[in-house]
């Protein structure tokens, strides 16, 4: 290593950790928020409001409530007198659903007519409503079942019904924790920010001091200077990997797979994310044009990769477009090699796509910088 | 006078810098097209795998209610207990249903035959929901099936009893009329806090900021018309996403316009006094984009019941949702889009959201004079 860029490199060093703002919002993102967000976020439908207006209040009535309370996904309940109190929960937003069980609920039983009972479902957030129908139907199938075994008994059938019973068996994340999802997705999203916001910083910041002309006329060359300018983010992203494997154990996240993996896989990403800055750097002419690109291209790369909704849920061109995100495929790594405890025998092509886009960046950002670097 | 010549040279800055005024006007779009897309949780096509070990016509109709539900479709078939294991590893199954041998036997003889489904639960919320809708298929399948049974034993069957759903507000259930009315408020917080804090930081990094402070312009002179021009710009914005937004999307407006625009107005200057709070507190441009992101545009995202439900948060976390301007526009707007609620249930929103935007700008101003004087 020459002198020149050794001096260059401390230079860049002393810069980036000037601004000690900057560190201190990269720390928090890559410590507190993470934390704060895997405390507080989750889409799992689970202890739904139920609202009951109950119009017979039998012991079969009963019954049926308490199948909907025993389980996980219904939580507080409410009991209402009327159906203009149903009104009322919902709009408030006090009730995510109401059962609504008729008058006739029992003897329509005895006799064996069919008998139906409602749900009125606040349709607001339709992924929930969804979810609750899905549960409700559940619930209600098997009552019915259940009934029916007891009628065909009271009228003297003999033996068992046949039934298919369900056990479902949850793999990597068997409790069902959101937060598994949520620290690794808010680490990949960090190191995205990080990566492309300071870069994309660094160069311009030059250009609108009036030092890029300085630097022109230094010995030093021009893959010198990007290298140097490289180092100081990347030294800090890779050192931010340390409090996330510790958050990562914080929240009893299984680390089934190799940490090694996990550390060359974010290596990997956060240089495809310099890249990206040093590019965008070459668009711009002053700091905040600088900035706002780095958004304009951060928020697209971010969004379709998988870190806040999932890519399978996407509509099919989406999910095609988030085969250009390099973050998609270090969400993907992350998750297999943290939850699922798989390596690169099943993760090659993640690791691939991952590598084509940082060679398809470098290939394309070549001839910019050598034109563009100082202009 | 000195404010219009001051907005003046502000929009002359604006004006001077296209690609910061693109960037303003495209980004919110661009974005309310991705998100107002991409964004659907409703579980939909689950990816379901197949081990059937029974091989019979039983077995054949439980795949069959799976795939004729309209949620799995059903991708692969395993031959070998080991592909279950590959299938989810790979992702190419969220959900791998096994049916032991035997099973068709067990039901002939009216008994309990047990099946199995492994589901991918990296992803929790849409396991859960998976588990849901699987729970569902079985059990009414398994009820017809005991029907039918005690119908060919000869019993009489008696009419079983039944669910009526019926949903309201969002009757066709679209995840965009819920996507989409809250996204306004998370679009508003990506650029006019972070332009405003921008602009003011600029010229503090230039130093041109002691010019006008050594100048005759008071203080409170300079901010106010700083928050002029970009509360313009910001309400320009809000109109431009609130009218593509519900067009382009055929969201259904049940409320009143008047309170909507009233709300709209009191949440542009909470964001706009944001920036200037921003602003007071960092020294340099790339502190203040940052700052803005965390402070912004990622709470109004996470932390304002846009995507994750508040009821969900831990209490104290539940309050700290109340920091976010974000949070009182989202319940404004969702109320107003879906359940066409009037003004009995907004007033407690919006006092909150009025009061957020005067206290903040006022706060906000103090701060920066302080900082700078």
């Amino acid at each position: 290593m020459s002198t020149r860029f050794r001096a260059a490199i401390k230079k860049e060093f002393m810069q980036f950790l000037r601004d000690r703002m900057v560190v201190a919002l990269i720390l928090y993102l890559h410590t507190a928020e993470v934390m704060l967000c895997a405390y507080a976020l989750s889409f799992d439908v689970q202890n739904l409001r139920l609202a009951v207006l109950d119009r017979e209040r039998s012991q079969l009535s009963g019954q049926l409530v308490r199948r909907f309370t025993v389980t996980p996904y219904f939580g507080t309940l409410e009991m209402l007198a009327s159906r203009a109190e149903a009104d009322r929960a919902l709009d408030a937003g006090r009730a995510d659903l109401v059962l609504v069980i008729p008058p006739d609920f029992t003897a329509a039983a005895v006799e064996g007519r069919g008998q139906s009972v409602q749900i009125l479902l606040s349709g607001v957030n339709s992924n929930t409503a969804s979810a609750a129908r899905g549960y409700a139907q559940a619930i209600v199938e098997r009552f019915a079942h259940d009934l029916l075994g007891r009628r065909l008994a009271a009228q003297g059938f003999q033996g068992s019904l046949p039934e298919v019973a369900l056990q479902p068996r949850i793999w990597y994340n068997p409790e069902l924790r959101f937060r598994y999802f949520m620290v690794i997705s808010m680490i990949v999203a960090a190191t995205l920010l990080v990566g492309v916001v300071t870069s994309a910083a660094s160069m311009v910041r030059e250009k609108e001091t009036g030092t890029a002309e300085q630097l022109m006329i230094t010995p030093l060359r021009r893959d010198e200077v990007v290298l140097a300018k490289m180092l100081p983010p990347f030294a800090v992203g890779m050192a931010a990997a340390l409090p996330s494997l510790g958050i990562i154990w914080w929240f009893g996240l299984p680390f089934r797979g190799s940490i090694a993996l996990f550390l060359f896989a974010s290596a990997l990403a956060l240089l495809v994310c310099l890249v990206i800055g040093i590019i965008i750097s070459t668009f711009a002419r002053t700091l905040q044009q600088a900035l706002l690109i780095a958004f304009f291209v951060l928020f697209p790369l971010m969004f379709l990769s998988g870190t806040i909704v999932p890519i399978d849920t996407m509509p099919a061109a989406m999910q095609y477009l988030s085969l250009l995100s390099p973050i998609r495929y270090y969400m993907e790594i992350a998750l297999g090699v943290v939850l699922k405890g798989v390596g690169v025998g099943i993760l090659w092509p993640q690791f691939l796509g991952l590598a084509a886009i940082g060679g398809a960046l470098v290939a394309l950002g070549l001839p910019r910088l050598r034109n563009r670097l100082y202009a | 006078m000195i404010l219009g010549a001051l907005v003046r040279k502000e929009f002359a800055e604006i004006r001077r810098d296209p690609v910061t005024l693109l960037v303003a006007v495209f980004l919110p779009i661009v974005l309310l097209f991705l998100l107002g897309y991409g964004i659907s949780l409703d579980v939909q096509d689950v990816r379901l795998a197949v081990y059937d070990q029974d091989r019979s016509q039983a077995s054949a109709r439980l795949v069959e209610a799976f795939t004729a539900s309209g949620y799995f479709t059903r991708r692969e078939d395993l031959a070998a207990p080991g592909g279950a294991d590959r299938a989810l590893d790979s992702g190419r199954a969220t959900a791998v249903l096994v049916i032991p041998a035997g099973y068709a036997e067990r039901l002939a003889a009216g008994r309990r035959a047990p099946v199995q489904l492994l589901v991918d639960g990296s992803f929790s919320a849409t396991a859960l929901i998976v588990l849901g809708y699987a729970e569902s298929i079985v059990n009414g399948y398994s009820l017809r099936l005991a029907q039918a049974y005690a119908e060919r034993a000869g019993v009489r069957v008696p009419g079983h009893l039944r669910l009526v759903p019926r949903v309201w507000y969002n009757a066709p259930m679209r995840s965009v009329n819920y996507v989409v009315p809250g996204l306004f408020a998370v679009l508003l917080m990506a650029f006019p806090p972070m332009l405003t804090a921008l602009s003011i930081v600029r010229e503090k990094e230039r130093g041109t900021i002691q010019q006008i402070f050594v100048s005759p312009l008071r203080p409170a002179m300079f901010i106010v018309g700083k928050i002029v021009p970009y509360a313009a710009i910001a309400f320009g914005e809000m109109l431009l996403i609130l009218a593509v937004g519900t067009l382009w999307f055929a969201i259904p407006f049940l409320g009143s316009l008047w309170l909507l625009l009233a709300a709209s107005l009191l949440y542009v200057f909470a964001t706009v006094g944001i920036g200037v709070f921003i602003s007071a507190l960092v020294k340099t441009q790339v502190a203040a984009v940052f700052l803005s992101f965390i402070a912004t545009l990622m709470p109004s995202m996470l932390f304002s019941g846009f995507l994750f439900p508040i009821l969900n948060m831990p209490y104290v976390l539940q309050l700290y949702t109340y920091f976010f301007p974000a949070r009182y526009f989202n319940d404004i707007s969702r109320d107003l889009f879906l359940k066409g609620l009037g003004i009995e249930y907004l007033a407690g929103n919006l006092a909150l959201l009025a009061l957020y935007a005067v206290a903040l700008v006022a706060i906000a101003s103090a701060t920066l004079r302080k900082k700078v004087a």
